[in-house]
Formats: C-alpha cells, structure tokens, sequence
C-alpha cells in the first residue's frame, strides 16, 4: 500500500511522505525503548534503590521529551504530506482525465469520477494524516519490545515471539477464509441491486400488469439470499477472528504460565519476570488496535487503487510534430473500430466532400454514431485512418482538431451557469453582438424572451431548467459561435412538440450553412437533401450515392425509404396490418 | 454522548434500530463482562507482583490462584467477546433484511410518479448502500463504547482501591487529555459547518469538471475547465490546511499527555516520591505501571465512534426519509366500474403542491372514442394523460371510471381497465413469454404468439436461440424498437379497455417506426384512447383534439373544426404540420 502511495504520489509528495514515515518509525521505536526501559528502572526500583531508580526515570523523562518532540514532528509532517498529497492528486487527476479520450466518458464512469475526484482524494488524505500512525506502531512497537527482552531474558523472549509466525498464519488464514466467502456475498449483493434497480424502474409497468406483489416476492428472494449469504459469512469469519484472539491470547498466557514456572523455580528473579510480564501486555495492544482499523484502510486502499487504474488509462497520444491540415476533406481509409473488442466498424471507407452534406442512415447499433465519434478522435481507429484535409487526425494537435469541428448531439450537456455562458463557451473572445447573433439565429431570444433575466437566466445544473427542444437550441447557439468549418450533427431522434421542432430545425440550417456536414439522419427531409448518402448495416457501408441514384438501384436504401415514408404518413386509426402469419 | 441525545427525541437511528435494540442491549451486557474479564489479567500481573515481591515469603497458593484467574478470565474474555460481536454482526444482518423490506414494501404504496422524478440508482443507494452504512453503528459502535466506559472505571476503582493518592496522580493526564480535547473542539461546529461547504464546493467543482470535460473538450477548453477544477480544490486544500494547522499542536499535545508511555512516567514519578517518603510499598507501584495507560486509551475509540455515529446518521436520516414517503390511500370499496366511460371533473395539480401545471381541467372520454391531447411542450398534457394511471393523485377534482373515483378503485380493478404505452419500456428479468405474459400468467402459448403477432415482433422473437424462452438481456439483445413492441404485445395481451399512449412511442425509434406504429394500430382498435399527440398529422381522424397551453384546455373539437376556430391549434399545425416530415415517394 506504501508502495502504491508513493508512485501515485509522484515526486513532489515522495519526500514529504516519505520523511513522515522515517518519523513514525522512529516513533514507534522509541516508544518500544520507552517500555523496555520500565526493566532496569522496576529492577532499581523494586530492589530498593531508590536514587538508581531515580537516575532512571530521568532517562525515561528524557526519552518522553524526545517522543515528544518526534511526536509534535510526525504530526505536522503527516498533515503537511497529506496537504501536498491531495494538491498533487487533485492535479493529477484533473490533468489525466482533460487528456483521456472522449469515449472514455460513458454515463456509469462520470459518476464514479466525480467521487474519486472528491471524496476518494480525502479517503487518501487520512493514509499520511492518521491512519498510517497506529498501523506502524502496531508493528515496530512489538518488534522493538520483543527485541528488547531478549537482552533481559531470552527465554520469556522466545516465548513472547514464539505465537507472532503463528498470529500471522492464522491472520491470513483468516483473511483467506472471508475472501472466499465475499464472492457469495457480492453475488448476492449485486443480484439484490440489480433487482431493486428493476423493481423501481419498471415500477409502473409492474404495477399496471397488476404484477406489484409478484416482483415484490422476487426482490424479496434476494434480498433473503443477501442475509444468507452475510450470515454464512459471519459464521466463516467469526472462525478465523476466534482463532486470531486465541493465539494472541495464549502467547500472552505461555510468557506467564511459562515466566511463573520459571520465577518459582528460581531460575528467574521474580521482579524481572514481573517486569517482562508488565512488557507483554504492552506487547499485545497495539497489534489489536492496528487490527482494528483495517476498515478504514481498505477504503482509502480502494480508492487509492481506482486512482492508480485512473492514471494507468492511456490517454490519446498527442503527436509530436503536429500537422496543418488543407481543406477540411474527410476521408475514411479502410477504417476498423472495435469497441472493447467487438467489432463496430469494418473496411469503412468513403469521402466526405468539403462544404458538403453527407448523411449516414442505417438500422441502430450498425455504427452510425460511431463514425462521428472517430471524426471528433473520440478513440482511435484500430486500422486504416481518418483524414481532415488529407492529414490523418492523430497528427492534428487536439485543440486544433477541437477548433475545426462543431460537434451536436443529442446528449446535450449545459453547465449551471447563465444562458449567455453557456453560448459563450462556443467562444470566449466573443462580442456581446457576436453572441446575440448566435442566440438569435438559433432561436434561443424567444426562450430568452419568456424567461425573467433573459439570456442571464441560469440554465440550472445539466441544463435541467429547460426543456429537452430549448436545451438543443442553446447547443445549437454555442456551435454557431464557434463557427468550426466542419459540423458533425447526429439528429435527434426524441419527440419535440412541433413549435419547439419547427425552430430546432430552422436552428440547424443557420449553423450548418456552407459548412462539412456529416450528419446521422432520421429525418426524411435531411436525408433527400444530402448530396451523399451513406447506407450502414452491421458497421459496413453497403450503399452509397444520392437519394435518386439509391432510390433507383432499389436496394437496401430504397426498402428503407418507403418503410419510412409509409411510417411518416400514418395515422393513428389506420386499419392494423393483418397480423403476420406463422411461418409454414 | 449521543446515545444522550437519543433519548431526548426519537431520533432516526433510534427508530430504525427499534427491532434489533434488545439484542443490542444484550450484547453490550455480555461486552461489559467481556471488558471485565479483560482487565483481570492486567490487574493479575499487579497482584502476582505483589505477592511474589513482597517482603513476606512468597503466598504460593495466592500466586497460583492469582494465575489461574488470569487464564481463566482471558478464556472468559474470550467467550463473551465472540458472543457480543456474534449478537451485534447477526442483529446488524437481521436488521438490515428488515429495513430493505420496509422500504421496498413501503415503495411498492407509493404514487406511481415519485419513480418518474427519481432515478433508480437513489433507490439503489438508499436500499443498498445506506443500509450497509449502519453496520459499523449496529456491529460495533455501542459494544465499544460500552467498552470505554467501563474500562476507565474499573480500572480506577481498582487503583483507588490500591492506592488512591497515586490514583489521583495518574488520572492527570486524563484531566489535561480531556482539556486540550476540548479545547481543539471550541468552535467546532461552525468551522465543521465551513468545512462541508468547502467540501461541497469540491464535489460540485469535481462533478462539474467529468460531467461536462467531454463537452468542454470539444470547444478545445479543457485547459479552463481543468483551472477551474484546480482552482476550487485547491481552495478547499487551503481552507483544510489553514483550519487544521492551528489545531496540530493541541491535539499532538493532547495525544501525547494521554500516550500510554506518559501515563507511565506519571505513575512512575508518583511511585518514587510515595516510596521514596515511605507511605508506600514499591510493589503497590506495579498495578500502576500495568493499568495506567488504561485510564486514557478508550478516549480515541470514543472519538473514532463519534464519526461513524455521524456517518450512520446521515444514513439513518436519508432511509427515514424514504420510510415517510407519503403512499397513494388504499380504497376501502371493491367497486368495479359499469363502463369505460372516463371523467376529468375540474382537476387541478402541482408537482410541487404550488405551481400549478393542471388547473381545473374537465374532460370526457365516451367509451370507443380517441381523445388526443396536443400543446406546446410544458402545457400539462403529459401530466394530464399520467393521472388517469393514477401516477399521481390530483390535489383538487378528481377523476372517475365508470362513474367511480380512481381511490376508491382497487389497484388491481384499476390496472383491469388501465393500459399505457410510454416512451421508456420496462422489460423485467426473464423470458420474452414471461415479459408478454406479465399481466396475464395464465395466457397460453397461443395467446403469447397471437399478441406478439399482433405487435409486429414475432418473427424477431422466433430469431431468437430460445424463441420465446430467450431471457431478456441474456440470450435477447434487443433493440430499442423491438423493446417497444414487446411492451406493445404485453399491453395487448393485458386486454385493458382504456388505453392511455404517448405517440412519440412511435419514433423513439426511427428505424423501427412503422412496425411500431403497426402494433399501435392493433393495440387500440376498438379502445377508449387517450392519446398525447407530437405529430399532429397522427391523430386527425380522432373523436376529439383537446389543445391543451399552461395547464388548461383552451380548444376542443374535431381537427377541421379546430383549424378555423383555435389560433394555438394553427399555428401548431402549421409548425409541424404535413410538409415538414412526409415526402412523396420520389420515384415510383
């Protein structure tokens, strides 16, 4: 765990840890020293030399000082380390993720990023600024102890050290023992999530087939499986925990069955096993206090591992010599993507023309979206390549790759800030007139218009205070300021009511105007007025051509435009189709 | 310290550790013998101490007694130990099962339209994840303070039992342990207080930063945002950094008063200058040197218990929180309605119970007829449509089937006369038969088939490994579409006379719309409908379009007469109407 801390500490936090770790050691030494010198001081003491006694105590006196001072230092050092500890993982993080690839961001992960980002980085915080005190005291302490007793009496030595093998078997024993039981206990508790997770979202459908009860008996089943299984793992552990007291307990009970023996035999002076007894006890104590915080260890070791996977991600290689484009020309040469490892795109190749439209239609999963992504370099091709101007797109620097190319999709994401801020972001050197301009090509002065503070009105978080249609126009406004020579629009395929689509649409034309459009089309509208349509079926480009090239050929694209255009004019009381008929 | 506070009020954690308390009490008792039995071996060194260094020859027999008792109370320690930790870890996994059913059974009363506004994942989390968060409060916190009160009182009972001058000597380093304890915790609330708002401010800034860096990325920011995010985290280091320093010396201070090796010295000096006068025997020293530090350790396990009783209360309060929701009232009537007849009479809600997005809406919906609800985006007819399923309950008005109110229906007789296909499907955990079946286990295989047939995807089904017996997101991958159509066979086969559907069901999809909007044919032939309509050229041909703006019906009638008479339903028309979305087929 040290070990991790420091390589993901880099260099600037590895000194400052690494000093307050030589303190805590120190520490913890000097502490075993303190208690072994309790001997020569309860030898003095107990044998009536008092002044002898005294000069003792003064070395104790002298060795608490310097604990003391060692003290004052580790604890400082600590909270200095864990201060630079979360300065450096805050920078690297933030630096790691603005460089990880655009795919890497899928709904699931951004969540789990935002708490490592926040609270995973105090759980680490806690290793340096005090967990990591008791945890080696609990170690060096004994050690020293035991060490120490050996110059007194190396029999009761022996004996003390004897169970400390023994007391680490049995701990990893046990450990073992619960670790084969967590895979049951996971199981269950992910059959238990999984379940709760459909019980609340198919709430309404369960409840409308009248089938409440029924998927309340099935949550039911697993939830019991859970107590199951964390019964079952209680009763495993508790086996391992029992053995660990016990042999802690009879290393404790052999030094005084065994030192008693000894001591009336008078093989030993009594006072000096007394003494070694009173060493014993302080032998076993901290070994149980460093046992106990395990819990918190483990989380600040979880989170501490999610950081270093975090950073071993590779992020996009940037080039080193970085290449100007000419035009903006998009090729597509013999591409293949995989997406962990299946395959999403094959052999794809096409040219898409500059200053003009190229719609992608195709059935859903057949790697429309996909294509668009890898103009943007979400990730990278797995072979051939994409070109922007006859320059392959790992060779672009990515700010100038970012700065050709608008990018509207349907996720639209806002921060909470103002209507204006969020335009402006297109940007950021814009006028004021520049902005406006914006807004009112894309519409966004009429949602502006209904709203008290107009354009400063705040968007809430993710946009929230808006409807789904103005969320769109405010993204399509932020892509009309940044006026990218080359727009990649993957149309929305959500339901708007018509005055909000009407102005998406009108919105869509402003930006999309005299610039390389690449666009996922589900409108007919969009997809007649292309001047190249790409068909995509199970990621390969089946057809191509303009729609009265296609529709003439009478292939694939043709029986999708009719099934469409029929889509297009139905109306709700259609007579039904007759139902199909079985097949012979 | 804050079982105290407990007592006062029923607090959250007190009432959802109800059923498991009395356990929780045994527990502590046997934790309290454990304690005891734990402390004998140490005050046995003592008293072996004193008996084999006495000036008088050695009582063997004492001494053997003084051992025997120390094995024998280890061996106790032992047992009930492993008893106290058994009852609290078996307590802490009974109550959890408990809690998890009472949420869930809770959950399955609640209006239909709280799972609208929340996520699953919050339901997860609270289910889940809060209820995990009380293990370390149930399985361990009480047993160890118990510990650490009764650890510190033995012990000083003990000592002052041996010697009380020395005793007071001892508890010096409590008395000041305890002083600059508190002295570190003055204004602790308020800076607590700041400190969680710079906290929160991290939070923010952290998601903030992953949530929109794809975004950002891509307007070529990502140098800003990531400022930005250094910007605030590094405030909150400086505001951490700036409120702890102050506090590093008192507690390395207070630390090092309460440390085992001072407490020793403390006892040390003490024993020298009581022997050294005289008054005191240097064996009666020993018990101190042993039992000392005693008095102090516990004080850190009731600060770590402090923190996790925090952590649980915040837990505690969110579980509370979902436990109160308030639940649709149950009817007390069996009623069935005569017809389908269904009537809005003045109906008026608010999400909120302020902003009225309904306001005193009255609708009829005669038996067979199709009603389709248009309106600009916010104008209540989504809201509208989810209150006949009862998703929400209306605050004034009320709604009725038949001539009864939907309260005093039966969930069950509600659901019989209810059907509704919106936009998000729900398949469950099991075969594609079971997902069509689900509102009707006892259909036959023909029935299944005849309503997938129906709905357009019974070629896609019998595609399938298993066909029918393909479970869903195992052997299946569907397609959004082909999800909806599934959802479009079940509604079918559930045979509801009323059927309340979102249109734009039908393009969710783009690829799949027209099988789509085949199986909707099928699905409302012969229905009561009410419909929420997008695309206006969709519902012409019904009974009745109600234009629906800011929550009221301003316009109903049939859609010629609309068109002269509702300027709203003109423009809607003209904005979407015919010419933006369907093309003449070009070629034929």
């Amino acid at each position: 765990m040290m070990r991790k801390l420091l390589t993901v500490a880099g260099q600037s936090a590895q000194a400052p840890l690494k000093r307050n770790f030589a303190g805590l050691f120190a520490e913890a030494v000097l502490i075993g020293i303190g208690f072994a010198l309790l001997v020569p001081f309860l030898r003095a003491f107990l044998g009536g030399d008092i002044e002898l006694a005294w000069r003792w105590l003064g070395v104790i006196a002298g060795l608490l000082i310097i604990y003391a001072l060692v003290r004052y230092w580790t604890q400082m050092t600590g909270y200095r380390a864990a201060i630079a500890l979360a300065r450096i993982l805050f920078s690297q993080l933030g630096t790691h993720i603005s460089r990880l690839p655009l795919g890497w961001f899928v709904s699931g992960r951004v969540g789990q990023l935002a708490r490592m980002t926040s609270k995973g980085v105090i759980d680490v915080m806690g290793v340096p600024a005090h967990l990591l005190r008791p945890v080696v005291a609990g170690i060096v302490t004994p050690a020293t102890v035991v060490a120490l007793m050996f110059v007194f009496d190396w029999r009761l030595a022996l004996a003390a050290l004897l169970t400390a093998p023994v007391a680490a078997l049995v701990y990893r024993w046990s450990g073992s023992l619960v670790q084969t039981t967590d895979h049951r206990v996971d199981a269950a508790a992910a059959d238990a999530a999984d379940r709760i997770v459909e019980f609340a979202q198919a709430q309404a459908v369960l409840r409308a087939f009248r089938r409440g009860e029924a998927s309340l008996g099935k949550l039911d089943q697993s939830l019991v499986e859970q107590r199951h299984a964390a019964r079952n793992q209680i009763f495993t552990a508790a086996r391992g925990i029992a053995s660990f007291i016990l042999v802690v307990q009879a290393g404790f009970t052999i030094v005084l069955l065994y030192g008693f023996n000894l001591a009336l035999g008078g093989e030993i002076d009594p006072a000096e096993f007394i003494v070694l007894l009173v060493l014993a006890v302080r032998y076993v104590e901290p070994l149980i206090i460093a046992a106990d915080l395990e819990g918190a260890l483990r989380i600040s070791r979880n989170s501490l591992d999610r950081m270093d996977r975090l950073l071993a991600t590779p992020s996009l290689p940037e080039p080193r010599s970085p290449k100007e484009p000419d035009g903006v020309e998009i090729v597509f040469d013999d591409v293949d993507f995989a997406y962990e490892k299946k395959p999403v795109l094959k052999k794809v190749g096409f040219i898409a023309p500059e200053r003009g439209m190229t719609a992608i239609v195709g059935p859903s999963g057949s790697g429309k979206t996909t294509i668009l992504r890898l103009i943007a370099r979400f990730w990278d091709v797995n072979s051939g390549a994409v070109r922007i101007g006859g320059i392959d797109v790992r060779d672009l620097a990515t700010e100038d790759l970012m700065g050709m190319i608008s990018v509207v999709f349907q996720d639209v994401y806002l921060f909470d800030g103002t209507i204006a801020e969020n335009i402006r972001l297109g940007r950021p050197g814009a006028s004021d007139a520049e902005l406006l301009e914006a807004a009112r090509l894309a519409r966004v002065d009429e949602i502006a218009e209904k709203l008290p503070d107009g354009l400063s009105a705040r968007v809430g978080e993710g946009g929230a205070a808006l409807s789904g249609g103005e969320r769109q126009r405010v993204s399509i406004a932020r892509a009309i300021l940044k006026d990218a020579p080359i727009v990649l629009l993957d149309e929305a395929t959500a339901a708007l009511d018509p005055i909000n689509d009407a102005a998406v649409q009108e919105a869509l034309q402003a930006l999309t105007d005299k610039k390389t459009l690449i666009v996922v089309a589900h409108r007919l509208q969009t997809i007649q007025s292309a001047d190249r349509i790409l068909v995509l079926e199970g990621g390969q480009i089946v057809e191509t051509g303009n729609h009265a090239d296609l529709l003439s050929a009478d292939g694939r694209y043709a029986a999708f435009w009719h099934e469409r255009n029929r889509a297009a004019g139905w109306r709700l009381q259609d007579t039904p189709q007759p139902a199909l008929q079985p097949e012979p | 310290m804050s079982e105290k506070v407990e007592q006062k009020s029923p607090s959250p954690i007190s009432r959802l550790i109800a059923p498991v308390t009395g356990r929780i009490y045994l527990a502590c008792v046997f934790q309290a013998f454990s304690t005891v039995s734990g402390i004998v071996p140490f005050i046995a060194v003592g008293e072996l101490g004193r008996v084999l260094l006495s000036a008088a020859p050695v009582d063997e027999e004492r001494a053997w007694w003084i051992v025997a008792a120390a094995v024998v109370a280890l061996a106790c320690r032992f047992l009930f130990l492993m008893t106290a930790s058994g009852l609290t870890h078996l307590a802490d996994i009974d109550l959890q099962l408990i809690l998890r059913r009472q949420m869930a059974a809770r959950l399955s009363r609640v209006a239909l339209g709280w799972f609208d506004r929340r996520n699953a994942g919050a339901v997860k989390k609270a289910l889940q994840d809060d209820v995990t968060a009380l293990h370390h409060l149930v399985g361990h916190s009480y047993t160890d303070m118990v510990s650490a009160l009764i650890t510190p009182a033995i012990t000083f009972a003990y000592l002052a039992w041996v010697d009380w001058r020395l005793t007071l000597v001892v508890s010096i380093p409590l008395v000041f342990g305890i002083g600059l304890y508190a002295l570190q915790f003055r204004g602790y609330g308020a800076k607590m207080t700041a400190y969680n708002n710079a906290l929160g401010a991290v939070n923010t800034a952290a998601i903030e930063f992953v949530q929109g860096i794809a975004v950002i990325k891509t307007f070529g920011q990502a140098r800003q945002a990531y400022g930005r995010f250094i910007e605030k985290t590094g405030e909150f280091v400086d505001y951490f950094w700036n409120w702890v320093r102050g506090l590093l010396t008192i507690s390395a201070a207070s630390e090092i008063v309460m440390s085992p090796l001072f407490s020793i010295a403390m006892a040390l000096v003490g024993g020298l200058v009581l022997v050294g006068g005289g008054t005191m025997p240097a064996v009666d020293v020993l018990p101190f040197v042993v039992l000392a530090p005693a008095l102090t350790a516990p004080f850190l396990t009731l600060a770590f218990a402090q923190n996790d009783m925090m952590l649980a209360k915040e837990a505690a309060a969110r579980i509370v929180s979902l436990l109160d929701t308030p639940v649709l009232a149950a009817p007390v009537s069996d009623a069935r309605p005569e017809n389908s007849r269904v009537a809005f009479d003045g109906v008026s809600f608010a999400y909120d119970g302020e902003t009225e997005v309904l306001s005193k809406v009255d609708l009829v919906l005669e038996p067979g007829t199709v009603t389709a609800l248009v309106g600009p985006s916010g104008s209540g007819k989504s809201t509208l449509a989810r209150l006949l399923p009862r998703f929400w309950d209306p605050q004034a008005g009320s709604i009725s089937i038949g001539k009864i109110a939907l309260p005093e229906l039966a969930p069950d007789v509600l659901y019989e006369q209810v059907g509704f296909v919106f936009q998000n499907v729900q398949l469950v955990r099991g075969t594609i038969a079971e997902n069509i079946a689900l509102g009707r286990p006892d259909a036959t295989t023909e029935d299944i088939e005849a309503a997938a047939r129906a709905a357009q995807i019974h070629d896609r089904i019998m595609e399938l490994p298993h066909g029918y017996a393909s479970v869903v997101g195992q052997d299946a991958r569907l397609s959004g579409g082909e999800e909806q159509r599934i959802s479009i066979a079940r509604a079918i086969l559930a045979d509801a006379p009323i059927v309340v559907l979102d249109e734009a069901t039908a393009f969710a999809d783009p690829e799949s719309e027209a099988a789509i909007q085949d199986a909707l044919s099928h699905l409302i032939a012969g229905r009561t409908l009410l419909v929420i309509a997008h695309r206006l050229h969709t519902i012409v041909g019904a009974d009745q379009i109600c234009v629906m703006d800011e929550g009221r019906i301003v316009a109903r009638g049939k859609h010629d007469d609309l068109l002269r008479e509702s300027p709203l339903y003109r423009r809607l028309w003209s904005a979407g109407g015919p010419g933006r979305d369907v093309c003449l087929e070009a070629v034929q």
